[in-house]
C-alpha cells in the first residue's frame, strides 16, 4: 500500500464526517486560542471537574461507539476489539479534555480571577 | 497467435528506469516495479467498468504513455456491491452504495458508454450494441458475471420484493426490496423462511450465508425467534469453500436452529402459491434422512423433487459469464469451467489461448475469487503481466488466489476471512492481530466503515 493509497482510503473514510471533524477541530482551536490569550497555561491550571468530565466523555464511548458502528457492546469481545475500543475511548477523552480544560479556565478561572 | 506489437519506443530515461528496475527485480517486491511508464501506441480495450475494469483503467492509464485505452461500460452509476448485503439487512441506506462512474474514469481513457455484445478473438474485435466495432491489440475482460434467474422456472428479478421473495444479488433496488420483504415477513410474527444457494460459482459466495445470519439477528431481536422456522437449502455438501469457515457456519447454523438441507437445488418457484420446488441432486440416503419438508416426491426428467412452502425465500440464482463472453472463443472449452467462464491461467490471469487477452474479476474461471478483495489482489498482477506481454517478456507476477470475505455472523459482528489457493485454501490474514477464527467487532467495523473506502482506492488504482 502506497502513502497515496492510504491517503485515498482515509479521504473516503472521513468524507462523510468532514463537517463534524471540521467543526470539532474548529471548536478546539477557538477555545484553546481564547483561553491562551487570557493567560491559560495547560499545566498550570487545575480543574478536577474538567478532568472528570473529559474522562466521562471518553467512557461514554462505551455507550455510543458500538451503536454508531451498527453494532453493540456485547460484540466487543476479542483482544483486538478491546484495544481498538480502549484506543477510541482514550482518544475521545483527550479530545474532550483539550476542549473542556481551557473552557473551564474561561468560565471558572476568569470568574475566580 | 497474433503477431506481437512493434517493440516499445523507449527513450533514454525509460531505458535507465527499466535497467534499474531489472537490476532491482530480484530484491524488491512487485509493487516496487510499478513506478515506470511504458511508451506505446497499443489499442487496449477494457470490457466492463466494475471494480476490476475501473481499477485496470486507472492503473493502465498511469503506466502506459501514448496507449489508446477504451473502457466499455454503459452504466453511469457505479455500485458498491459488497454493501448490498448491508442494505438488504436494513443496516445501510441504499444511496450509500452508489457513486457516478465519472468520478473514477481517468483522464485520457475513452469511456465507451455502450454494452459489448460480441468478441471476435481471432480478429481482435469487440462488437458493441450500436453496431460499432472496437479493434484492440490487447483486451482486458472484466465484464463481471451474469445472473441466470431464468434457469429457475417461474423466477424473475422483477419478482424480488413481492410474494415473499428476496434476492440480494438482483440489483441495489432488489437488495432494497429484499429488505422490505424480510421486514414484511418479520412483521407477520412467524412462518417459514427458505434461504438458498446456487449450484454454480457465485460472486461473494458468503452473501447467501450473510443474509441468513443477519436475518437470524433480526428474528432473535423480535424476542420470539421460535415462531420462525429457518431452512437453508444447499446444493452440495459444503456451505463455503474455506474448510474451517465451512465447519464453523454449519455448526453455527445448527446452534441457531437453522435446518440445513444439503443437495437441494432450487429449480422452480410459484410466487402466487408461495411454493418453491427443489431438485434433490445428492445420494439417495441423504434424501430420506435429511428433510422434514412437505414433499411431493416425483420424477421429473430423472430428478426427484420436493416442494416447500415458504413465507419468505431468499433466491440465489445460478451465475455464469455474460452470454456474449460465453458465445465467444474466449470461453473455457474444457475443465470445470467449460462453457461458463473465461479461460484464463488463474495465476497469471492471461488467457490460455489468446496471450493478448487477460481476464480479471468475477468473469474468470477460478475455484474462488469472485470478490472485490480478489480484484485488489489481481489488478497489480494483470497490470504487471500485461505490460510484460506488451514487451514480449516473461510474465513476472502471479496471483495466489487471495480473496476475502468479511463473514457477517450477525448484525454487529463478523469473521475477517482471508484465504488463497494454497494449502487447501488456507487462511492468508492481512492483519496479524485479527484472528480469522474469531468473531469480532473490529472485523464488523472494517466491513461497515473501512472496506468501502478501500474499495474506492482500488478503483482509483491506489490500493
Amino acid at each position: 500500500m502506497t502513502i497515496q493509497g492510504t491517503l485515498t482510503i482515509l479521504m473516503y473514510a472521513l468524507a462523510p464526517f468532514l463537517w463534524s471533524i471540521v467543526a470539532g477541530v474548529g471548536l478546539l482551536v477557538v477555545v484553546q486560542l481564547m483561553a491562551r490569550l487570557r493567560g491559560y497555561r495547560t499545566l498550570h491550571y487545575r480543574c478536577l471537574g474538567a478532568n472528570l468530565a473529559a474522562l466521562a466523555a471518553g467512557l461514554s464511548g462505551l455507550w455510543w461507539i458500538p451503536p454508531f458502528t451498527n453494532s453493540r457492546l456485547a460484540y466487543v469481545a476479542t483482544a483486538a476489539d478491546w484495544v481498538a475500543m480502549i484506543g477510541a475511548i482514550i482518544g475521545l477523552a483527550i479530545a474532550a479534555w483539550l476542549v473542556l480544560h481551557p473552557l473551564s479556565y474561561l468560565v471558572r478561572g476568569q470568574r475566580q480571577a | 497467435m497474433p503477431p506481437p506489437l512493434e517493440p516499445p519506443r523507449l527513450d533514454r530515461r525509460q531505458l535507465l528506469k527499466m535497467g534499474l528496475g531489472a537490476g532491482a527485480a530480484g530484491l524488491l517486491p512487485l509493487g516496487s516495479l510499478q513506478a515506470s511508464t511504458l511508451s506505446t501506441n497499443a489499442r487496449i480495450v477494457i470490457l466492463g467498468g466494475g471494480a476490476a475494469g475501473m481499477a485496470m483503467a486507472n492503473r493502465l492509464s498511469r503506466r502506459l504513455d501514448g496507449a489508446r485505452i477504451s473502457l466499455v461500460e454503459p452504466r453511469e452509476i457505479h455500485h458498491y456491491q459488497p454493501g448490498w448485503t448491508l442494505v438488504a439487512s436494513g443496516v445501510w441506506n441504499p444511496d450509500k452504495t452508489m457513486r457516478p462512474n465519472a468520478n473514477f474514469v481517468p483522464a485520457g481513457v475513452d469511456w465507451v458508454r455502450q454494452p459489448a455484445v460480441g468478441i471476435d478473438a481471432e480478429q481482435r474485435r469487440v462488437s458493441l450494441a450500436d453496431a460499432s466495432v472496437l479493434e484492440y491489440d490487447y483486451l482486458v475482460v472484466a465484464t463481471g458475471l451474469q445472473l441466470n434467474y431464468h434457469l429457475i422456472d417461474g423466477m424473475s428479478p422483477d419478482l424480488v420484493g413481492s410474494h415473499g421473495i428476496g434476492s440480494v444479488y438482483a440489483s441495489i433496488e432488489g437488495a432494497t426490496r429484499t429488505r422490505d420483504a424480510i421486514d414484511a415477513w418479520i412483521a407477520t410474527g412467524g412462518g417459514k423462511g427458505l434461504f438458498t444457494a446456487a449450484p454454480t460459482p457465485v460472486k461473494c459466495a458468503g452473501a447467501p450465508l450473510k443474509m441468513t445470519f443477519t436475518t437470524l439477528s433480526r428474528l432473535e431481536d423480535t424476542g420470539h425467534r421460535d415462531d420462525f422456522q429457518v431452512d437453508f437449502m444447499a446444493p452440495g455438501d459444503a456451505l463455503f469453500s474455506q474448510p474451517w469457515v465451512n465447519d464453523f457456519v454449519k455448526q453455527r447454523f445448527d446452534d441457531q436452529g437453522v435446518n440445513r438441507r444439503h443437495h437441494y437445488r432450487l429449480t422452480a418457484i410459484d410466487p402466487g402459491a408461495r411454493q418453491a420446488e427443489f431438485a434433490f441432486v445428492g445420494p439417495d440416503s441423504e434424501f430420506t434422512s435429511h428433510h422434514e419438508l412437505r414433499e411431493a416426491e416425483f420424477s421429473q426428467e430423472g430428478e426427484r423433487t420436493v416442494i416447500a412452502d415458504y413465507d419468505f425465500i431468499h433466491v440465489v440464482p445460478p451465475m455464469s459469464a455474460p452470454d456474449f463472453v460465453r458465445e465467444s472463443d474466449l470461453i473455457a472449452r474444457e475443465g470445470p469451467f467449460r462453457g461458463e467462464w473465461l479461460d484464463v491461467d488463474i495465476h497469471t490471469m492471461q488467457h490460455n489461448r489468446y496471450p493478448e487477452v487477460f481476464g480479471i474479476g468475477d468473469v474468470i474461471g477460478a475455484p474462488i475469487n469472485k470478490t472485490a478483495a480478489s480484484v485488489k489482489a489481481q489488478a497489480p498482477v494483470v497490470e504487471a503481466n500485461l505490460l510484460a506481454q506488451m514487451q514480449e517478456q516473461p510474465l513476472p507476477a502471479r496471483h495466489n488466489g487471495y480473496t476475502s470475505c468479511p463473514m457477517i455472523t450477525g448484525i454487529g459482528k463478523a469473521l475477517l476471512v482471508e484465504f488463497g489457493y494454497d494449502n487447501n485454501l488456507d487462511f492468508l490474514p492481512s492483519f496479524p492481530f485479527i484472528d480469522p477464527r474469531d468473531e469480532s467487532w473490529v472485523a464488523w467495523v472494517m466491513k461497515d466503515r473501512m472496506l468501502q473506502p478501500a474499495y474506492y482506492a482500488v478503483l482509483e488504482g491506489q490500493a
